[in-house]
């Protein structure tokens, strides 16, 4: 088991009312499973793959990463476990504009103080997988969508992480393009037998998944 | 990855801001050498003067203003006055001098002294120099007055280019140099050294006034502030000072200045430190996609951290560096027009009127203050979390 939810909650205070994003939600992510959460807009998709993703605090219930109780764990804890244990894969890519594709991979190797010349074979060997060979020197604004979408989907597995999160990888591409970086995820995280939790609006991306939650109004259905 | 090439991306990828940012560090530091140089160099030249006379009794016409040795402004004490100093019990000798600030050798109009004129009797030399020698080849005035000969200090000769034989024009009249000072004192370097009676004739035309001062050295076993009170007490129309009353005049002036050097250069600190917070603020809120980004990937806080610190650090050091060049620049031209002392003379003494460790102090006060200036910044984007960022991105 990579990752369980007991009775996850989170809500949001908004003046008077309260909004209840994730609603005691049960569910449990298998070792290298493929698992997609779908539901409509504001069902709570992105708050709950932040709180697995330990990106943010519950109001009430407890994520279980690798069966440790992460409530008990400090700030710092917490982001050693995103730095090597969890790959986030966004909807808008958030590559730093800054940094080429390279080194938009290399940074979360960097991060772990990966040696400079290992941190180098890993990501051109990642952008290879893929198929960005020949754009590494690119900054994110000289590639296409679909290929910044690659690029963090490179930077997601750096690490070698046991999880990925991907919130909507799709959405902001055209559904040709779509369907193929999800067939790339997943065929990716087949190979290095990784967890990958996505939320998804796609119907073919849900078909493909081993395990799909429906959430509405936070809650799972 | 090197986090400095990184931060200089982020930096030349808003080279406008960067830039006027840049400037404005640069601008609060090119006053701050220029005040700090000026005021520095100002107050050493004062204190030094204080080395003048340590140990005597300055006596002057009452009345006269006196900064650290010499009267600057004031009477002139008639011959008798020797007479009766020398004549006060405990003093050894009685040497009279006659001091004028500000002697022009060309007509051009001078905000401050340039220069300083002394006359001395022939063989008392010492009393004002010490044992400063004069260049190989030089010689003191000879007492012959129809010689009419001077002694000039080193940075008069090097700006006039003046050797021994040359001739100065001093109140109409030649002078020919007999020799010149070796010394690197800002008071000696600028004087021109002549006998009583030839300086007597230049300023009065008669010898019925000996100048404005008389140093009197005590007696052994006497102290300074014996001979100043009998001198006081016996002589009617002086003004005695010791060493340390002459310290006292000038102290707190200089004090006051040092003061004010210090306060503007506080105050500009702190507008460059406004400067770059500000900059740095804007420069990450326009980011928090990014840091939160780095948040969720788990980057440490302290990288993040360091990332904003290094651009506003950046800053400083590039702001510091213009600004010590510029403000050097600045000093020369100051202290050149203050003192008519032709530029190209100025920039090869560069080290001389702002010296390395105050240009290295400078930058460093600089560095530090842009870095504490990215401190805030810094702890606003280590907050920054994706759950909230990307929502309130709209
Ligand atoms: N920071 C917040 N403050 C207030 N309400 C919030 C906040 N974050 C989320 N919500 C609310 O929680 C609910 C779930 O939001 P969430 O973003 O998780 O939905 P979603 O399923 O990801 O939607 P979408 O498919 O549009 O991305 C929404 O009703 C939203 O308004
Ligand atoms: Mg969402």
């Amino acid at each position: 088991m990579i990752a369980k939810t007991q009775e996850l909650t989170r809500m949001y205070r908004l003046g008077a009312s309260v909004i209840v994003a994730v609603n005691k939600v049960n569910l449990e992510v298998k070792e290298a499973a493929f698992v997609s959460i779908v539901g409509p807009s504001g069902s709570g998709k992105t708050t709950l793959l932040n709180l697995i993703g330990l990106n943010d605090r519950p109001t009430s219930g407890k994520v279980f990463f690798k069966s440790e109780d992460t409530s008990l764990l400090t700030d710092k804890e917490r982001r050693k476990i995103r730095l090597q244990n969890i790959g986030f894969v966004f909807q808008t890519f958030n590559l730093l504009p800054t940094l080429t594709a390279l080194e938009n991979v290399e940074l979360p190797l960097a991060l772990a103080k990966v040696p400079p010349k290992l941190q180098r074979e890993k990501a051109i060997q990642l952008l290879e997988a893929v198929g960005l060979s020949d754009r590494l020197q690119h900054r994110p604004k000289e590639l296409s969508s679909g290929e910044m979408q690659r690029v963090a989907i490179a930077r997601a597995l750096a690490n070698n992480p046991c999880l990925i999160l991907a919130d909507e990888p799709t959405g902001e591409l055209d559904s040709e393009t779509g369907y193929e970086i999800t067939k790339l995820l997943l065929s990716l995280c087949r190979k290095h037998k990784t967890t990958v939790v996505v939320a998804t609006h796609d119907e073919r991306v849900a078909k493909a998944s081993d395990v799909k939650y429906s959430i509405r109004d936070g809650m799972i259905t | 990855m090197r986090v400095t090439v990184m931060c200089l991306r982020n930096l030349l990828r808003r080279r406008f801001r960067t830039s006027l940012c840049i400037f404005g560090v640069s601008l609060a530091t090119i006053f701050i050498v220029a005040v700090g140089a000026t005021t520095t160099n100002y107050t050493v030249v004062i204190r030094e003067m204080n080395i003048f006379f340590s140990g005597d009794v300055v006596v002057v016409a009452e009345g006269a203003m006196v900064i650290q040795a010499f009267p600057v402004a004031g009477g002139n004490l008639p011959v008798s006055v020797v007479e009766k100093v020398q004549q006060v019990n405990g003093v050894k000798t009685a040497v009279p001098m006659l001091v004028r600030f500000g002697y022009q050798f060309e007509t051009v109009i001078q905000l401050a002294p340039t220069n300083v004129s002394v006359g001395i009797p022939p063989g008392n030399w010492s009393v004002l120099v010490g044992n400063t020698p004069l260049k190989p080849g030089g010689n003191w005035p000879s007492p012959d007055l129809g010689k009419k000969e001077v002694v000039v200090g080193s940075s008069l000769a090097k700006q006039y280019d003046l050797t021994v034989g040359s001739e100065v024009k001093m109140e109409n009249t030649n002078l020919t140099v007999a020799g010149i000072l070796d010394t690197r004192s800002a008071l000696l370097s600028r004087s021109l050294i002549l006998p009583l009676e030839l300086a007597q004739r230049l300023y009065y035309g008669h010898t019925m006034w000996i100048g404005n001062m008389v140093v009197a050295q005590p007696e052994e076993g006497v102290t300074e502030k014996e001979v100043t009170d009998r001198i006081e007490a016996e002589i009617l129309g002086v003004e005695a000072l010791t060493t340390d009353e002459r310290n006292e005049i000038v102290e707190p002036l200089l004090q006051d200045i040092e003061t004010w050097s210090l306060g503007i250069s506080s105050v500009l600190y702190l507008l460059g430190m406004v400067l770059v917070t500000t900059v740095a603020m804007i420069n990450v809120s326009e980011r928090r996609r990014d840091f939160a980004t780095l948040d969720a990937i788990g980057a440490p806080r302290s990288s993040i951290f360091r990332i904003v610190v290094t651009e506003t650090t950046l800053i400083g050091l590039l702001g510091g560096l213009a600004g010590i060049l510029l403000g050097s620049i600045a000093a020369i031209l100051i202290a050149s027009f203050y003192t008519n002392i032709p530029l190209s003379m100025f920039f090869f003494d560069l080290f001389n009127i702002i010296s390395p460790f105050f240009m290295i102090k400078i930058l460093a006060s600089t560095v530090a203050v842009s870095c504490v200036a990215g401190v805030i910044p810094a702890i606003a984007a280590s907050r920054m979390n994706i759950s909230e960022v990307l929502r309130s991105e709209y």
